[in-house]
């Protein structure tokens, strides 16, 4: 069977690298650098996640990007040929959510397939629900869905339920 | 001096050392621009794809068991860009014409990236 490409995408700190690693552990491929900015953690992606691993009858390849905007012409070279989007949005970080409404809008304008939206760091102070991320995002609540990140088996339940639906429910 | 100004000296120097580089490039190993004589409209651009470059290069490097990472040389039909790694904090990028001796760069480079590593 031909593997799935499946991107990850999102803004700065949304959880797109600590995704790649809960799902694929130390098969990650990463290309992490410094922060030399207060991001509210210690490195930032500079150039990609990637990882293959197994969602039911298929090979999943996964490609992560990075968040900052600067680093914007990864974006369409990663994207090249993907099959579905998982986008990540903390939900501890509203102030994030317009650039995210324009990153989204990005993506699926330029490459329109399956996406499925998930809301990270719903444990931390005030964070915004799934439900009111996908109100602002004006995405139906069925596609927008609450996850942490560094959990293997939430970050795979979302990853499944984007195989489903970029493969139809096959 | 400031760190600016030691940067800039480093800069100058390893222009006279090898008189044709055409543009000189220090950033942070995440992708911003701190001294620099590219033309400021492509100066953000070209600190972070540096960056981008160095970090493949360097996972490529570890990936493929090639060794540590010396830099990543980017080839086309018009000339060079030439990525080093200037400590964990910075990245040094070198934009150079076709029929640069990249032999001598390269020695000049590395210790320029050397004494950048202390720098930042
Ligand atoms: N508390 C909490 N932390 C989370 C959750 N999900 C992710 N994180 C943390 O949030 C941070 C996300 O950082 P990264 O994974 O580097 O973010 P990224 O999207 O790859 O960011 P860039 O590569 O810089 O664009 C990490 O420190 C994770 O451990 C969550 O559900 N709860
Ligand atoms: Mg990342």
């Amino acid at each position: 069977m031909e593997p799935l490409k499946v991107l990850v995408a999102g803004p700065v700190g949304a959880g797109k690298t600590a995704l790649a690693k809960s799902l694929l552990g130390e098969e990650a491929l990463t290309t992490e650098a410094k922060a030399s900015e207060d991001l509210g953690k210690e490195t930032t992606t500079v150039a990609l996640d990637f990882g293959t691993l197994a969602v039911g009858p298929y090979r999943v390849h996964l490609f992560g990007v990075p968040g900052q905007e600067r680093f914007d012409f990864m974006w369409d070279v990663l994207a090249e040929g993907a099959l579905g989007l998982l986008f990540l949005v903390a939900g501890d970080r509203p102030h994030h959510l317009p650039e995210a409404r324009r990153m989204l809008d990005y993506f699926l304008s330029r490459h329109p397939v399956p996406y499925l939206v998930g809301v990270t760091r719903l444990d931390l102070g005030r964070a915004w629900t799934p439900g009111e991320v996908a109100l602002y995002l004006r995405l139906p609540e069925e596609r927008v869905m609450g996850l942490d990140a560094r959990k293997r088996e939430e970050a795979f339940r979302a990853l499944a339920r984007l195989v489903e639906l970029a493969t139809g429910g096959e | 001096m400031t760190r600016q100004e030691e940067i800039q000296t480093l800069i100058r120097s390893l222009r006279q050392a090898v008189p044709e580089v055409s543009g000189v490039m220090v950033a942070s190993a995440d992708g911003l621009p701190m001294v620099h004589d590219f033309p400021e409209g492509e100066a953000a651009r070209i600190a972070a794809m540096a960056a981008t470059s160095l970090g493949l290069g360097k996972r490529i490097a570890t990936t493929l068991r090639l060794g540590e990472f010396q830099e990543t040389v980017i080839r086309g039909q018009n000339g060079y860009f030439v990525v080093y790694e200037a400590g964990e904090k910075g990245v040094l990028a070198l934009a150079l014409p076709t029929g640069a001796n990249l032999g001598l760069v390269h020695l000049e480079a590395r210790e320029a990236a050397r004494h950048l590593k202390d720098l930042l």
